[in-house]
């Protein structure tokens, strides 16, 4: 399965395509797509350039990022594991 | 230190308006993201993996202290209340919203600072010597000429799209303390023969992926020459750069693969039919911007301080900072003080708003109104008085800025890593804290004596890896965090780059197997020697047997 | 700039031509066309540069893929014209070839680097004086007070004014300009009621936010003049203790002081030049050539109050002892120090170089 993420515009926040393409904040919200579904999804995405910035695809597995940036899709869902930003939400 | 006239204002407000005339044409879908990127990152702003990032300028790291309180304002009105200091003596900010960014835009013009070319592929801030003013060694104060090199290279109109970013840094002493040599070019002021300011020019170094140490391209050129000579540089570059291959795009490719000789040819046939009168800086400008780096007016004092002599006698914790974090200043009576931004476990070169508004009272109470930022991620209070040093040591202790740590095995360079950054392959924060942890025995740290440790988290080296005594690249391996250790490297006017030592390890063997290195370096190190001097007499074998012995006994 | 829809006929060549083959082909060719692949590719700009450095003096111009936003680019690195494809924002091209009205590097336009600019801007004085004067030959009241309040001169300027007859015209001029510029006046202690209640009134219908009272020296006036009666026996000395020194004391820190004499009003203003030095600082004159019928009509054509004396026949008004009505007809400028032949406070003059007789 796979999930559409990218940016959002107007202040960089990760966002998902839902399951109906809107943008969501959250990862647990992100519509997950097989196949062609998938790059649809993609393509529907890029067509809104002011809001998805630069969008691509990630696998899923069980909802959890997989494939070889699950590491960097995990922190780019939960934030920064260490530093200044954890004590400011 | 300078200040802005009519022009610099003007040149400063008016590139506001054009960002916020390209945001807008952005937002309404008149510049696409691949137009709209070069644009934004010319003015600092990146998109990292969790929001934007604004990296603002600090032209050759000197503030004020007016400077240093808006930089606070803005972590705390637009940000988390942090920034982050940079080995280019930049601060980024690590949350703001691009709507956001051309009134912080404002908020800097009001002090005389901007974010301008902080990236992209043109020419960056231009860095130089922290003691810059404060060295005995120093020829002449380096920043004028650091000025009009900001001045000359911003908004460019032939050097904005260069094949890759380029990087000056400025010194002025034979010591190297800029890391000059790991630059795209490399000056070093000199006294010309006809005892005019000459410069020594560098070219080609650079870290990344392919790293060089820069060779040199002129032996001296005077000053009245300089920008000519750089702009012949450049447009050489410019014109025979690569630009098919990213990380073969950097000017060091390009001399490396010419040769520094035939190299030279083709940036003199462009220094001979430049018009060089054009770019001669009349002399009553150089004066002009001289005089804003006069000395500033310091009292005539004993050599000695009383206050600070009963205060490292009846406080150890004050001796100790002042043997590790107070310099001598060529001014009798004064001293150059380091604020280091690596406390025991925190993230190097992080410092909060609160800590920021603190430093700027420092400053202007005891330090002219000046400080500075180093390329080794920490501050610099340039001109206190000995006297005042127990004063200044306190306040920092209730802030926790008072780590007695300057260049210490802990006053370790860390780039933000995978934690924010979208190139990053591994994190380095939690690295860099778990050695801080494992060596925060200050008599430790002392014992080993001055060792610099630099970590980066992919191979863009923003952590100057190449360059550390101790190196740490973090690396990705299939989808897990590795890191590769090297030693030997340095970034003085010695520079070389550090010999991989080995198979990369994971992220929990890292602070472990430098620990090992730095026992063994105690074992054999002959009396008086450097980490580093016993690295270049010895080789990376021992360190090397050190750190994988553990493994190999194992195995 | 040249916003071209179609590019010329002439030579075409990629940017990433090698610069000897781009300079073979500049050679013989009347018009030269660069063709940018990708915005990114900066070439162009360096290939440009060369070759006007190098003397090409044909047409140069763009082509490709570049955007609004490197305009001035172009322009600077030596390009006459850029071909804009279909769909185009030609306003973000004009906009973005405008947004900076200075640039650092020296350019293949006229436009002076910021630091010529810096350095003519500190010139002589004299260097300075010539210059404007020459800039501004032929150019109104106006364009005078501009030259003079240019940023880029870096002067620090101020108008004197005595807020008598006619000085509604300057101040008017001025506060177009810049109602914050400094405006003097020599609060001599000897000014009639009616001044004093008209540069409140004028002052404030002009919106003026620096007018500065200068006050002679209290212990110097009651050393000099204790019982208020030195105009009776030596005018000069009592203009030199009321206007002269205190106008010397005002003037610290101003290098341009802009007054409103013409050339009609007295035998030695009548070769006013609109720019001159005096005593090492710039005095700046932008009435220099308006007669009274000028000054009546701009009166009227702005609607600004009058000084409330000129109904009793007054002309020119300086301090009441030495300020008397001419008749209808006569040169206004009779009325002061009448029956001496003494024309001129000093504070034109100089300290006292000039002889009453």
């Amino acid at each position: 399965m796979k999930i559409v993420t990218a940016n959002r515009l107007s202040d960089g926040r990760v966002i998902y395509a839902d399951a109906s393409g809107d943008p969501v904040g959250a990862l647990d919200q992100a519509g997950r797509f097989d196949g062609d579904a998938a790059d649809l999804a993609l393509s529907q995405a890029a067509l809104r350039p002011a809001t998805f910035v630069n969008p691509y695809l990630v696998e899923v597995d069980g909802g959890r990022p997989s494939g070889r940036d699950r590491f960097k899709e995990l922190i780019r869902s939960q934030g920064p594991t260490v530093g200044n930003s954890l004590e400011r939400p | 230190m300078y200040r802005y006239d009519e022009f610099d204002t003007a040149v400063v407000r008016e590139r506001i308006e054009e960002f916020r005339d390209q945001v807008s044409r952005r937002v309404s879908g008149g510049l696409t993201e691949d137009e709209f990127k070069p644009l934004r990152l010319m003015n600092g702003v990146y998109l990292q993996l969790h929001a934007y990032m604004l990296r603002v300028a600090v032209p050759y790291g000197t503030m004020n202290s007016g400077q240093m309180r808006r930089l606070a304002r803005i972590a705390r009105v637009y940000d988390k209340g942090y920034g982050h200091f940079t080995t280019r003596t930049n601060i980024q900010y690590n949350w703001p919203a691009l709507s956001d960014v051309p009134a912080i835009l404002s908020e800097l013009a009001e002090v005389e600072m901007h974010a301008i070319q902080t990236s992209g592929n043109c020419i960056r801030n231009v860095t130089t010597d922290v003691f810059a003013g404060c060295a005995d060694d120093e020829i002449e104060d380096p920043r004028p000429w650091c000025e009009i090199l900001r001045q000359w290279s911003t908004i460019h109109p032939e050097f904005s799209f260069l094949p890759r970013k380029f990087k000056i840094a400025v010194i002025a002493a034979p010591k190297d303390r800029a890391a000059m040599r790991t630059h795209d070019v490399g000056l070093q002021l000199i006294r010309g023969e006809d005892g005019e300011t000459a410069f020594r020019v560098f070219v080609g170094g650079g870290q990344g992926r392919i790293p060089h140490i820069a060779q040199e391209i002129a032996p001296a050129v005077p000053g009245r020459d300089l920008l000519a000579y750089l702009t012949a540089i450049l447009r050489a570059w410019n014109l025979l750069g690569r630009r098919d291959n990213i990380h073969k795009a950097r000017i060091k490719i390009l001399v490396a693969s010419l040769g520094i000789d035939a190299f030279r040819e083709e940036v003199e046939r462009h220094f001979a039919t430049l018009r060089r009168e054009d770019l001669r800086v009349p002399d009553e400008e150089v004066a002009r911007i001289r005089a804003y780096f006069a000395p500033p007016p310091f009292a005539d004092l004993p050599r000695t301080s009383g206050a600070f002599d009963r205060a490292s006698l009846a406080d150890p914790d004050f001796a100790r900072f002042a043997r590790n974090n107070v310099r001598r200043h060529r001014q009798p009576g004064y001293a150059t003080l380091i604020i280091s931004l690596k406390p025991q476990g925190g993230v190097p070169g992080d410092i909060t708003a609160d800590q920021m508004d603190l430093v700027a009272d420092l400053a202007e109470r005891f330090s002219f109104d000046e400080v500075r930022a180093a390329y080794e991620q920490n501050l610099v209070l340039p001109h206190v008085r000995l006297d005042d040093t127990p004063e200044i040591w306190r306040r920092l202790a209730e802030a926790g800025l008072a780590t007695p740590n300057a260049d210490l095995v802990t006053d370790i360079i860390a780039c933000p890593g995978l934690d924010y950054c979208s190139l990053a392959n591994a994190r380095s924060i939690p690295v860099a804290q778990a050695l801080s942890e494992q060596l925060a025995d200050l008599d430790y740290q002392e014992r080993l004596g001055p060792i610099r440790v630099n970590m980066s988290g992919c191979i863009n080296a923003c952590g100057h890896h190449h360059v550390g005594h101790i190196g740490v690249l973090g690396v990705d391996r299939k989808g897990e965090e590795y890191y590769q250790i090297t030693v030997g490297g340095s970034a003085d006017e010695q520079a070389a780059l550090g010999e991989i030592v080995g198979r990369s390890l994971a992220a929990d063997e890292v602070a472990p197997a430098v620990g090992r290195a730095l026992d063994r370096y105690l074992e054999v190190r002959r009396e008086g020697e450097t980490f580093l001097q016993t690295v270049r007499r010895l080789g990376a074998d021992p360190f090397r047997d050190a750190i994988y012995g553990a493994f190999n006994a194992v195995a | 700039m040249q916003w071209l829809d179609t590019a010329p006929e002439g030579a075409r060549l990629p940017v990433t031509t090698p610069l000897e083959e781009v300079e073979a082909a500049a050679r013989d060719a009347g018009v030269l066309v660069l063709e940018f692949d990708a915005f990114r590719d900066g070439r162009g700009f360096s290939l440009a540069a060369v070759l006007r450095e190098r003397g090409y003096r044909g047409r140069l111009i763009a082509e490709g893929r570049l955007i609004p936003d490197q305009a001035r680019h172009l322009r600077r690195s030596g390009f006459d014209g850029v071909v804009l494809g279909p769909g185009a924002d030609i306003e973000a091209w004009r906009r973005m070839d405008a947004a900076f009205s200075a640039t650092y590097q020296p350019v293949e336009e006229d436009a002076a680097p910021i630091w010529r600019r810096r350095t003519l801007a500190r010139a002589t004085p004299e260097a300075v004086v010539k210059r404007l004067n020459r800039e501004t030959r032929g150019g109104n009241a106006e364009d005078i007070l501009c030259a003079a309040l240019d940023p880029s001169l870096g002067l620090r300027p101020a108008i004197l004014s005595s807020f008598g007859a006619e000085a509604g015209v300057l101040l008017s001029l001025a506060a177009r300009v810049d109602p914050s510029i400094p405006v003097i006046f020599l609060d001599t202690g000897m000014h009639f009621l009616q001044t004093l209640a008209y540069r409140k009134a004028l002052s404030e219908r002009l919106g003026l936010t620096d007018v500065r009272l200068v006050t002679p020296d209290p212990s110097e006036r009651a050393d000099l003049d204790p019982d208020e009666d030195l105009w009776r026996a030596d005018p000069d000395a009592c203009c030199d203790l009321r206007k002269v020194r205190p106008l010397e004391r005002a003037l610290a820190g101003i290098d341009a002081v802009i007054t409103g004499r013409k050339r009609h009003q007295t035998l030695d203003r009548h070769d006013l030049r609109p720019f001159e030095l005096f005593q090492g600082r710039i005095r700046v004159n932008p009435l220099h050539d308006w007669s009274e019928e000028q000054v009546e009509a701009w009166f009227d054509a702005e609607d600004l109050p009058r000084h409330p004396l000129i109904d009793q026949g007054y002309r020119s008004i300086g301090c009441w002892p030495c300020t008397t009505v001419v008749k209808a007809g006569e040169d206004g400028r009779l009325g002061r120090w009448s029956g001496a032949a003494k024309t001129e406070c000093g504070i034109h003059l100089g300290r006292r170089t000039m002889s009453v007789g």
